[in-house]
């Protein structure tokens, strides 16, 4: 299906959610699917590949800043020239998500990205050790949070040759 | 180093140094006598953290950043970041920009088609065909170094506009080149597809069904080599791609020898794009003016780079300097395959593997 | 046994010094021919002595876990067994050094004595290049050593002998065993590729798959006496095929030019194939190496009792 259909399935298919939604589409070739309760992630993902609505392209974290005190994580599929992505809002102290891999298998190293460079927690996910970062790598320091000081890895420049 | 030397089984590392890899990367493969039991990737030896290096500089700034995410598909990561920021701007460029854009972006599909070609087959073993393709791909860089100034990593974007221009004595150039190449990859096509010392080595060798490829993500040539019909360029037509339409290439084996089929026979398709591009070039100003400062906003800017699509989400706050820009790259998607498939083949069989999805490490790990 | 002249002949000519050099200019013959066939320049002349000279000047690493004495000891016999071997070849184009009655089996053994000590060197470490590698070099020791033997035997019982010298003073009495024996003599070329791991049968030191194969943990001196004993191996063994089976080399100038002919048709063959797997080597001759030196054994049986 081609750009304009997808994005008119898309809008059908999510109008028809019991779950708290607010669909916005910022772009001709966009909606954006706010998913309030982010549990309500996984079926919703499931929906979207059950109605064939494109492939998971990439995953985005975003930081809000720590006076929103949240996180948003965005789900990107892309159907043609459409991009249907669902967001979710995740507390800064705690972001928990269910995995996409049991769904989605090519979703792990996305969801490896969002746990090491944002910290939130991807529940399920098998081997969440570190993609990119360094082992030697300080534990509870995010670098794409908007709070990260590269001061912190000082200490650990003299240790890594 | 820890070493296993248990009797069934040991560990063969691949990486992150071995001549098998252009770019640093560790995989390590167990392996039973010559087959492998399972495997594992480490990535990140090139993490050099671009996508917050870019929070940090202005929009323009950023542009010779994100060229330099990748050497290959340098001008693909320059082009789609400046679309995004065009697109958030509201400003239009002209049909000549576009079009000089697609003859760049057409020109690095060559060469990194190329490149794979004698990297790949210098893999399998056959440095014959690896040293000729390497010879051919001098064509496609020197018309790139007359266009741009440099063989790689050309840099011919700046916000708004194009740097360089293309003049009558480049585009007769250009046809000459093309035409070499064409014959060159007409011979390359064949040995690709009757030799029988390379297909023994390629034909039904790291198989991904269609299913596969849906589910693992795969996207590009890559994908496209096992009939998944995923092609920006036709999808959704950006740049000059509407005025000046490609053919999609598909394959349904889904082995090695459909990867080579399927970048071999995109290149056709490249050539022919540039034929009727150069000779019938649109007019129109080589830059517009930007503002420094872009609208607050958010937008989703993707291409097709030789590998695959490249997803670009910038976010602006109405500052200087971006809020946030995500950037995932076809490598991505298609690693997590490498390991997948790797699993049952022979060891002898993995660089091949590994080559055949096209990796690009820089890319992979920014 | 004249002692003076065993040690000359031992260390310079036609053994030795001499030889050592024949072989790194054969190397270089060959290098240089393959990158014409590949459309590029090659190396200068004395690029493989270069390389030999700086690699006995770097220190030698003995990895951790291996046994020293063997790792030091390996080398030195795989040189010495393929110099053994070169005295009783007609190098150079005169008659061997030694011969006596059944020193073609011996030489053949001795020429397997430098792929054997490689196979050992690469077992003896700890490293998984090495122990692939050296698995692959034995497998395809096993592969291609009766092939290869049973079509050098084919001449020896044209010539009624097992003597090398007289199997080549057959020969050149204007015998030019490549058109009576011709797929012997095929069998010979392509197993010599075989012995000296030339490509498409490089998969015991397949560099994009496992580094160096058998010798990734060799450098300085032990890497600088493989490489020579390659390269003595490489002289051998042209000589033996073209003594035997394109009608003997009589005079230096002979030897030179057919060994160099000989050696243009394995460049072009190098240049030729992609590399094979190691399964599919040892299918390869199990099945058609094999077959083909039968086939001509059985031809030239029945020839023989017609």
């Amino acid at each position: 299906m081609d750009t304009t259909e997808a994005l008119a399935l898309a809008k059908e298919v999510a109008g028809a959610w019991t779950w708290e939604t607010e669909l916005v589409e910022p772009e001709e070739n966009r909606l954006d699917i706010h998913l309030k309760n982010a549990g309500d992630l996984a079926a919703a993902a499931t929906e979207i590949q059950a109605n064939r609505l494109g492939y998971l392209a990439a995953i985005t974290g975003i930081d809000l800043g720590a006076e929103a005190g949240e996180l948003e994580a965005l789900y990107h599929f892309c159907q043609a020239g459409a991009v249907i992505t669902l967001r979710i809002r995740l507390p800064r102290e705690n972001p928990v998500v269910a995995t996409l891999t049991g769904i989605i298998p090519g979703a792990e190293p996305f969801e490896r990205e969002l746990s090491e460079m944002f910290g939130v927690t991807v529940e399920g996910l098998r081997a969440p050790n570190h993609l990119y970062l360094p082992e030697d790598w300080p534990d509870e320091v995010f670098p794409q949070r908007k709070d990260f000081d590269p001061a912190v890895l000082d200490g650990e420049a003299e240790r890594s040759v | 180093m820890t070493t296993n030397t248990t009797s069934e089984r040991f560990t063969v590392p691949i990486g992150p140094q071995h001549p098998a890899l252009k770019e640093p990367g560790a995989f390590r493969f167990n392996v039973d006598g010559e087959i492998v039991t399972s495997a594992t990737v480490r990535l990140g030896y090139a993490h050099r953290g671009i996508e917050k290096l870019a929070e940090n500089q202005n929009w323009v700034q950023n542009i010779y950043l994100f060229e330099r995410t990748c050497g290959i598909c340098s001008h693909t990561h320059a082009t789609t970041y400046c679309l995004g920021v065009e697109k958030l701007a509201g400003v239009e460029v002209s049909p000549r920009v576009s079009a000089i854009r697609t003859l760049v972006a057409e020109l690095e599909r060559i060469h990194s088609h190329l490149l794979w070609l004698g990297v790949s087959a210098h893999e399998a073993g056959f440095d014959t065909l690896f040293m000729f393709g390497w010879r051919d791909r001098e064509t496609v860089m020197d018309l790139l170094e007359m266009i741009s100034g440099n063989r790689v990593n050309y840099s011919v974007n700046i916000l708004g506009g194009v740097k360089v221009d293309v003049t009558p004595e480049i585009v007769e150039q250009i046809l000459a080149g093309v035409d070499l190449l064409e014959e060159r990859t007409k011979h390359y096509l064949d040995v690709v597809s009757t030799d029988a010392g390379f297909l023994q080595r390629t034909r039904g060798v790291g198989v991904m069904t269609r299913e596969q490829a849906e589910a693992l993500g795969a996207v590009g040539p890559t994908a496209r080599a096992s009939g998944v019909a995923r092609d920006l360029r036709v999808d959704a037509p950006y740049l000059s791609y509407s005025d000046f339409p490609v053919q999609m290439i598909l394959d349904d084996r889904g082995d090695l020898e459909a990867r080579f089929v399927v970048r071999l026979r995109e290149l056709f398709e490249s050539y022919r794009l540039l034929r009727e591009l150069v000779t019938h070039m649109p007019e129109g100003e080589l830059a517009t003016r930007m503002p420094r400062r872009i609208k607050a906003g958010e937008t989703v800017s993707r291409l097709e780079a030789p590998r695959g699509d490249v997803f670009y989400f910038i976010q602006s706050n109405g500052s200087d300097k971006p809020a946030r820009v995500h950037v995932r790259t076809p490598t991505v998607c298609n690693m997590t395959s490498v390991v997948k498939l790797a699993l049952g083949h022979q060891l002898a069989d993995v660089p091949l593997i590994l080559a055949g999805i096209d990796p690009c490490f820089s890319c992979n790990d920014r | 046994m004249n002692t003076v002249t065993t040690i000359a002949a031992l260390l310079l000519f036609p053994s030795g010094l001499i030889l050592l050099l024949s072989g790194l200019a054969f190397e270089w013959a060959d290098r240089k021919l393959l990158a014409q066939y590949q459309n590029r320049l090659g190396p200068r002349w004395f690029q493989p002595l270069a390389d030999v000279v700086k690699l006995l000047a770097k220190e030698e690493v003995v990895p951790e876990g291996v046994n020293r004495t063997l790792f030091i000891a390996l080398p030195i016999a795989g040189l010495a067994g393929a110099l053994t071997a070169a005295l009783y070849t007609p190098l150079f184009g005169l008659q061997p050094a030694y011969s006596f009655r059944g020193d073609l089996i011996v030489t053949l053994y001795l020429l397997s004595l430098l792929t054997l000590c490689m196979g050992l060197a690469g077992s003896n470490t700890l490293d998984r290049f090495s122990l692939v590698g050296a698995t692959r070099t034995l497998t395809q020791l096993f592969s291609y050593e009766a092939p290869f033997m049973l079509a050098l035997l084919g001449p020896a019982v044209a010539a009624g002998s097992w003597q090398i010298s007289e199997i080549a003073d057959y020969s050149s009495a204007g015998r030019y065993l490549l058109l009576t024996q011709p797929l012997g003599f095929l069998v010979a070329i392509v197993g010599l590729m075989g012995k000296l791991e030339l490509p498409p049968f490089d998969a015991p030191e397949a560099e994009t798959e496992i580094v160096a194969g058998a010798l990734t943990e060799y450098s300085g001196r032990g890497l600088a006496l493989f490489r020579l004993g390659k390269g003595v191996e490489l002289v051998v063994g042209l000589t033996l095929v073209a003594a035997f089976y394109m009608g003997g080399v009589a005079n230096p100038l002979l030897w030179l030019v057919k060994t160099l002919i000989l050696l243009l048709v394995m460049v072009a063959l190098q240049a030729l194939f992609t590399r094979l797997r190691i399964d599919q080597t040892v299918g390869l001759w199990w099945r058609y190496g094999a077959l083909l030196v039968l086939v001509q054994w059985l031809i030239m049986v029945l020839v023989g009792l017609l």
